[in-house]
């Protein structure tokens, strides 16, 4: 994994403010990951992107807790953040991997209405963490791909956001690109 | 033969349209222009191989589909472009932009296949002296061709490191012409092709694109308004 001690500090920050239930913390953390994986581009670190996100959405919802799978899903995804922090530690790129994937299938684990509702977070988060990446200035197509999402659904959530409203993303005389269009219907 | 016009589209150009259902404005544009409208294989994989699998944006891929198999949109070979053409030339694009922008001593990879290959016919259209535009809506690639120092600003600004980039690279992305749904969805407009009178049909267009993706700020819808 790249900027390995990066990650290894979010994920303990992770692991305590999950403890101590502080959803702004883990919201703070989630954003942190943005400028990591859209530096690096590793999958490992946009994975982790993913779930520190999921994981804040997830605590914010208190109906959750109210499931009678959910102590287990939460011990879990305790015990496996501890898992790939230790992974980490020990440089051991395929536990942490495997430990990676562990997440995934906890929540396949789940059954009912909160395996659906977790499956949405995750889903949700890819998203969102996808037009994170893209705001940081890597293409729409190459960010869904990083993301594993379609092109559709991240067009339709970034469209949604201020992105297109930064100033620096005017490159061209309003004029002039009109000019273009009409040149090229003439 | 007269040299024809064309329009090379990327996929975020025609989902945002294909979104906002604006096809049938997009068949009578087509039906007005004096040249072709055209996207790659690649383009092709992004909008209708793969979401045809995915049951949420089947119906998307079935539409585009039917504007391929109709004519409306046309590959490469229907203008005497052979896919290995493009596949080389999106290849030599790849290498250039993904190794251009650095930060942290490393190499920012900025785009992929698809946009890549919308440059690279862009680039064989450009040798052939045919006049073409390039429609796309995503942000990234347009900065890089029209602004790069912009993108670099952009790239510094939000992963909050320093990055460079080689400007003489990068030159070789500064002969593009760029249009974006919002440009087509003015001409479409402007010419009478949009079935719609009542209420403020334009601005109603530019942010219909707009909430589907295409980078344009409001600042520019304002100005396009008052053209």
């Amino acid at each position: 994994m790249q900027e390995k001690e990066n990650i290894l500090r979010i994920l303990k920050e992770t692991k305590e403010a999950i403890k101590q239930g502080d959803i702004v913390k883990i919201k703070n953390l989630s954003n942190q990951t943005n400028n990591t994986a859209s530096r690096t581009q590793d999958p490992d670190n946009i994975t982790v992107a993913v779930i520190v996100y999921s994981i804040g959405k997830i605590l914010e919802r208190d109906k959750y807790r109210e499931y009678p799978e959910w102590n287990r899903f939460y011990k879990n995804i305790l015990f496996f953040i501890n898992e790939i922090i230790n992974s980490l530690e020990e440089n051991r790129d395929e536990k942490l991997k495997k430990n990676l994937g562990y997440i995934r299938k906890e929540i396949n684990n789940l059954s009912g209405k909160l395996k659906k509702y977790i499956q949405d977070v995750f889903r949700k988060a890819s998203i969102n963490k996808a037009s994170k990446i893209y705001e940081h200035g890597i293409s729409m197509e190459k960010t869904a791909k990083l993301l594993g999402i379609s092109m559709f659904e991240l067009a339709s959530y970034a469209g949604q956001t201020e992105i297109s409203d930064v100033p620096l993303g005017k490159t061209l005389d309003t004029k002039k690109r009109i000019k273009l269009v009409i040149d090229i219907f003439s | 033969m007269t040299l024809q016009k064309i329009i090379i589209f990327d996929a975020s150009t025609l989902i945002s349209l294909s979104m906002n259902g604006l096809f049938e404005e997009f068949k009578k544009l087509k039906s007005i222009f004096n040249g072709k409208f055209i996207i790659t294989e690649y383009v092709k994989r992004e909008i209708i191989d793969t979401p045809i699998n995915i049951k949420k944006f089947e119906l998307e891929a079935l539409k585009i589909k039917q504007l391929l198999d109709k004519g409306v949109i046309e590959l490469p070979k229907s203008i005497g472009i052979k896919d290995n053409e493009i596949s080389k030339k999106t290849n030599e694009i790849m290498d250039i932009v993904n190794s251009s922008f650095q930060g942290n001593g490393k190499e920012i990879r900025l785009i992929d296949l698809g946009e890549a290959s919308c440059l690279a016919l862009g680039k064989i259209l450009n040798e052939k002296n045919i006049v073409n535009v390039i429609a796309i809506d995503e942000r990234t690639t347009r900065m890089l061709s029209e602004r790069p120092e912009n993108l670099k600003k952009l790239l510094e600004k939000k992963l909050h490191t320093k990055v460079s980039y080689k400007k003489e690279r990068v030159k070789f992305f500064s002969d593009f012409k760029i249009i974006r749904s919002a440009e087509l969805v003015y001409i479409a407009y402007k010419k009478g092709l949009v079935n719609l009178s009542d209420g403020n049909v334009l601005d109603a267009l530019l942010y219909a694109v707009k909430f589907k993706g295409c980078s344009i700020s409001d600042d520019e819808i304002r100005e396009i308004k008052k053209l």
